[in-house]
């Protein structure tokens, strides 16, 4: 990049505000996906803007002398969505972490992108509000990454993913207009909704600045309960029937085999190696309903065959079951350095067969794979033990993440649920969305961004 | 040890990130090079030559407060403590110490006679150099590598050990322990272990203060200067495996995690040591852990009037996993109201040697601390570690708060008087 761009870069956001030492820039040649890019792919500056006006002339100029720029929030996503390449702009959105207001009359709240999204909900909970998004990363990841990716989390089941939640949005278009898209209310029909289409856009169609949620009342209570199966089948049918019982869970963490091994060799939290599948639920509101819920899951858990039901009496043995849970990625980085997480998702009822057919892909090319996943909403994580210096074993690995995308979309299931495709993905989306569809995606993001300027190479290819 | 020998762990990292959210550096300056997931990168980008050991690496390397927030919060169980040291060790080993490192760490630290002889004279000259600020402590008077506003601790005219004899006997012992004193309480803070005896001696126990102990090792460690380190800690070994004693007693959160952790690793390889140090590492305890063991004299405690507000030093609370049994003595004092800050467990920013060459730095990640501190109302700040009061005493006069700063010990023997 020529010098007096950058000088002109550091005018834009004050000198104070950026990065530009090798040491620092070659810190963003990753992100929490598998991918690291080589030194030839080092940004030529790292800044952090004030505000949408420092990213409106930033972007400008980017159209101007034809420069990448690629935003990021906590670079905490999955999929190599906010990852340098040579000679761009990685612009951070940190230091726009103002929680603007919480409005309690509406129950709606503005902020910056820059919040991190767990300080955000302590926040709210402060007034007995809630946002329920909680995606692994909230105590760590921001708001505007969360909206860019549309996170999920495990109380996806009840409570929907961050799309459910985003009502309007200030963003900078990758020409430099600044636009807001949807409204403060609750309805909005007004054209295009332009709010869903950059929810999850992974920073490729505008730079989100401002972002308008709606809330919800906090749960006054929650009760949590652990589920012991011999087989994989009845745990899966276990979900379905709690669903037409009529109580939606809050969550339903599903651990299969695999990962109980590795949890009771690492944790020792009493599970029974032998067991086929593990079932963590929980749910949430109004105190006196509660126990009346949890005694109907616990009926339909024995009915369903169900070796042993546990049930947290209060918030310290609620915390006690879900160590199991919290302690599996640990457990399997205790035997594997190298850990690929995968997002297949599927209708729920398909849960057992996709299972089957991972396992069969394991066999297939001889590599450990264990499977955790959000059950209530068919939100599986296949869970890849490698190790990156072992190159033949990393392109079986390839190979079978390649294969199990395929068994999840003749399932009627989805390549990602919500890590979203990014680079890791980009060469299967076309077929999930057939080449009508990428075509059609191609001059969506022509339209917005006729340079290719905003975080090109991403699920589109170049 | 060779780079090449660090990727296992290295490669441990997952990158997820969630150290951001506990590292106290990157909190500041926001860069990802001050995270861990940056530092382990920057690390595998050295394995994979793509960055150089270059002076701006090592000090990129060097913003690290060793407060192990990341290594106990990192889902994948990166050690990311022990590789910056071990990064450390290495660019000590390729590049070689700064000179007044060196001068510290190789010359006084190694050769305590020579130390001692430094910091007994030291206390005489201070005064040329150093201002008092009555009853706070003192402010350089020139710059000399100093900043010229902050407070420090002067060096104590009268060391903590020339105050006992080696052995202090009390009648009817219910047990014999050995106490190290480490360099702040000795050289800095005599008071704090003033106070670990006399609440020693009220909860009858002989204490045997070894005239041959000297520095723990921690200041070389950190700064990778291994070679010291590993000669201090084999002579705090030999001093402090003595037969027929129950328990080694630390009082500072640093000396005790060296002692219970850190030699392990570091002595791994000097023959007939590592059997010693697992010996000495399960002998030895936190003053307030061995006072919770044995039963702490309740019936002697007289009231006293104080709100207080706990700090956990890191190497106290991550480094040896004390916890519960600060809190647990202090208030087993009667008058005495335990008012929790909301992150207690957060590093004040000292850190040793950091907080003197990162001065500013330094200073803002312990304004989070004071204002936290401030928040819960008490009159006064406890904790279990010297350096922590060091810094948390600059941070409290720079704020012109009265809020006083004690260690445990101090607090119990204020009630046993």
């Amino acid at each position: 990049m020529k010098k007096e761009i950058i000088e002109q870069l550091k005018n834009i956001v004050g000198k104070q505000h950026v990065l530009d030492k090798y040491e620092d820039l070659i810190c963003y040649t990753y992100d929490a996906s598998s991918i690291t890019v080589g030194k030839n792919e080092v940004p030529a500056l790292v800044v952090f803007p004030a505000d949408a006006n420092e990213i409106s002339q930033i972007l400008r100029l980017a159209n101007v002398e034809k420069f990448p720029v690629i935003p990021r929030g906590a670079g905490t996503n999955v999929t190599g969505g906010t990852i340098s390449r040579a000679d761009c702009v990685v612009m951070i959105m940190s230091r726009m972490n103002r929680i603007l207001n919480i409005d309690q009359g509406n129950m709606i709240a503005e902020l910056e992108p820059g919040v991190v999204t767990a300080d955000f909900q302590t926040e709210v909970e402060k007034l007995g509000l809630f946002y329920p998004p909680d995606p692994a990363s909230k105590g760590y990841s921001s708001m505007g990454g969360n909206v860019a990716e549309c996170a999920g989390g495990p109380r996806g089941a009840k409570y929907g993913v961050t799309r459910d939640y985003v009502l309007g949005l200030e963003v900078v278009l990758p020409t430099g207009e600044i636009i807001k898209t949807g409204a403060r209310t609750m309805k909005s029909v007004a054209g295009y909704d332009m709010t869903r289409l950059i929810t999850g856009s992974e920073g490729t169609l505008a730079v989100i600045t401002k972002i308008i949620v709606k809330l919800l009342p906090l749960p006054e209570a929650k009760k949590t309960m652990l589920v012991i199966f011999d087989d994989l089948n009845k745990a899966c049918e276990t979900v379905s029937k709690v669903f037409l019982s009529g109580i939606i869970p809050t969550t339903l963490e599903l651990l299969d085999n695999i990962f109980i091994n590795c949890i009771e060799d690492y944790a020792h939290v009493g599970l029974p190696k032998d067991a086929e599948a593990v079932l963590l639920i929980e749910v949430d509101g109004d105190k006196d309903i509660l126990d009346k819920q949890v005694n109907i899951i616990t009926e339909i858990c024995k009915k369903q065959g169900a070796t042993s039901v546990k049930v947290a009496k209060d918030a310290a043995e609620s915390e006690q079951l879900w160590v199991a849970r919290r302690s599996s990625f640990a457990s399997v980085s205790m035997i594997a350095p190298t850990i690929v997480g995968e997002d297949a998702t599927v209708p729920r009822d398909k849960i057992p067969q996709a299972v089957a057919d991972v396992r069969a892909i394991a066999k297939k090319y001889n590599i450990k794979i264990a499977v955790q996943g959000h059950a209530g909403d068919g939100n599986l994580h296949a869970t890849i033990l490698a190790d990156e210096r072992d190159k033949e074993l990393m392109e079986r690995v390839e190979l079978a993440a390649g294969e199990i995308f395929k068994s999840t979309l003749a399932l009627g299931g989805t390549l990602t649920g919500e890590h979203g495709i990014g680079r890791v993905k980009a060469r299967y989306l076309v077929l999930e969305i057939g080449e009508d569809g990428l075509k059609l995606m191609k001059a969506i993001k022509k339209t917005f961004d006729p340079n290719n300027i905003l975080n090109p190479g991403q699920f589109l290819g170049e | 040890m060779k780079w090449e020998e660090m990727e296992r762990d290295v490669i441990r990292c997952t990158k997820c990130g969630s150290c951001q959210a506990v590292c106290p550096i990157f909190k500041e300056l926001q860069s990802e090079s001050s995270v861990a997931r940056g530092k382990v990168s920057l690390m595998k980008a050295v394995l994979k030559g793509n960055v150089e050991p270059t002076a701006e690496f090592i000090e990129k390397m060097a913003l690290c407060l060793n407060c192990k927030a990341c290594t106990v919060n990192c889902p994948s169980k990166t050690p990311v403590d022990h590789l910056v040291l071990q990064t450390r060790e290495k660019l000590v080993g390729e590049h070689g110490l700064p000179l007044v490192k060196r001068l510290v760490l190789r010359m006084a630290l190694k050769h305590r006679k020579l130390f001692d002889m430094g910091m007994n004279m030291g206390s005489v000259f201070q005064g040329l150099v150093l201002k008092e600020v009555k009853g706070k402590g003192v402010l350089p008077r020139l710059p000399m590598g100093l900043k010229q506003k902050r407070l420090l601790a002067p060096v104590a005219s009268q060391s903590f050990k020339s105050r006992y004899p080696e052995r202090v006997e009390v009648e009817k012992p219910r047990e014999t322990v050995v106490f190290f004193t480490g360099c702040t309480i000795n050289y800095m803070f005599p008071e704090i272990g003033v106070a670990v005896v006399e609440v020693l001696k009220k909860n009858n126990i002989n204490v045997i203060i070894p005239g041959n102990q000297h520095c723990c090792g921690t200041p070389a460690y950190a700064n990778g200067d291994v070679t010291t380190a590993i000669e201090l800690a084999r002579a705090t070994v030999d001093a402090l495996s003595i037969p027929g004693t129950d328990a080694v007693i630390t009082a500072c959160g640093s000396c005790g995690s060296a002692i219970r952790k850190e030699y392990q690793d570091l002595l791994k390889n000097q023959p007939g040591y590592p059997e010693k140090v697992e010996a000495l590492a399960k002998k030895t305890v936190d003053f307030t852990e061995y006072l919770v063991k044995i039963g702490i004299k309740v019936s002697d405690l007289k009231p006293i009037n104080r709100v207080v507000t706990y700090h956990e030093s890191c190497h106290l609370t991550r480094g040896q996993g004390v916890k519960t049994e600060p809190r647990q003595v202090m208030t087993s004092i009667p008058g005495v109201t335990l008012k929790e800050m909301k992150e207690p467990g957060r590093c004040c920013g000292m850190a040793g040697s950091f907080s003197l060459s990162h001065y500013e730095l330094a200073r803002k990640i312990n304004q989070h601390k004071i204002d936290d501190i401030i928040s819960t109302g008490a009159d006064t700040l406890i904790t279990g570690c010297g350096s922590c009061i060091m810094h948390i005493r600059d941070g409290i006069y720079q704020n012109g708060l009265k809020i006083e700063v004690l260690h445990t010990a101090e607090l119990l023997a204020e009630a046993y008087k």
